[in-house]
């Protein structure tokens, strides 16, 4: 049991210390993907990273129309 | 967009792997160490169907992206497993092999639920980013086990040589994988260095494990605690 109860520790201890070492990493990363690359060949854009290749459109929230802004109501 | 450097370090991959794989068979190591040819295998036709969809496809289309993060996610999976085989090797005096089985499977169903958690919040990006951020999270999670393996080895004292050579050359690998990310952070301006050093790191260890199959015997030792310690 005790031998179990280890196999169990060591599996979150390394699974924490992992996810832990991937968060500090990508947090202070410029947001690409960090992998194995395995079988070689180029890496493509994620998918949905503007996969479509298309200009990226702007936010709804972000003076789309491009008509002037109106005041907030509660101003 | 995808130059000479690109199909040549390719195609250097693609043949180190296959060579991996005839190196264990010449040396008649293909059945002890068979976690760790399948993994070669699955790489070289992970290698050759992308260059397959590739040419069918194009480098910038939907098909190429996807089955390239599919089959690097497979792959990973392979590895992760390939690297626990390394654990059942070195822990074989121990009597272990059955709890290195098992804390495999929970590691693989922690960091697939660890992903899952992660992608959840976009639903609609949950075939795509899935395998994506798992091969990623899988990656960190054999990256931690490569060093806690060589812990082991050390502490153990593990003298057999091809098994040390193979360890050690795994976390080379990861290691070359993790500063290459680091300097394309530190170094945003040489983004096309560091997006072009990952296919020639690829080569490097079917090349360490061709060499250690072919020179070094299954009954070489050597003492790596020695290595660590400083004479004083």
């Amino acid at each position: 049991m005790s031998r179990k109860l280890t196999v169990v520790l060591f599996t979150m201890l390394v699974l924490v210390g992992a996810m832990s070492l991937k968060t500090v990493v990508v947090t202070h990363g410029d947001g690409s993907v960090i992998m194995a690359n395995g079988g070689g060949g180029p890496v493509p854009p994620t998918p949905w990273s503007n996969g479509g290749g298309g200009p990226v459109p702007p936010t709804p929230w972000s003076n789309g129309g491009g008509g002037p802004v109106p005041p907030t109501p509660w101003k | 967009m995808l130059g000479l450097y690109t199909y040549c370090t390719w195609l250097a991959c693609s043949v180190l792997e296959a060579g991996v794989v005839v190196c264990a068979l010449k040396r008649g190591a293909f059945r002890r160490y068979l976690p760790l040819n399948l993994w070669m295998i699955l790489e070289l036709l992970s290698g050759v169907s992308r260059f397959y969809v590739l040419h069918s496809f194009g480098f910038e289309s939907r098909e190429y992206a996807y089955f390239y993060y599919y089959s690097e996610a497979l792959t990973t999976i392979g590895l992760y497993f390939a690297l626990s085989s390394l654990y059942a090797h070195v822990l074989e005096e121990l009597k272990v092999e059955s709890y290195v089985r098992m804390a495999a499977v929970l590691l693989l169903a922690g960091t697939a639920i660890f992903s899952y958690l992660i992608v959840r919040q976009s639903a609609h990006l949950m075939s795509t980013r899935f395998v994506v951020e798992m091969s990623q999270n899988l990656y960190f999670v054999g990256l931690v086990l490569t060093y806690v393996l060589w812990g082991a080895i050390l502490k153990l004292r593990e003298t057999r040589t091809r098994l040390i050579q193979f360890v050690l050359s795994l976390g080379v690998l990861f290691s070359l994988f993790a500063a290459n990310y680091a300097m394309r952070n530190l170094y945003p301006d040489l983004r096309w260095l560091w997006g072009s050093l990952p296919q020639l790191f690829d080569c490097f260890l079917p090349l360490a494990w061709c060499y250690t199959f072919l020179r070094i015997p299954e009954e070489a030792r050597i003492t790596p605690a020695r290595l660590a310690v400083a004479p004083r």
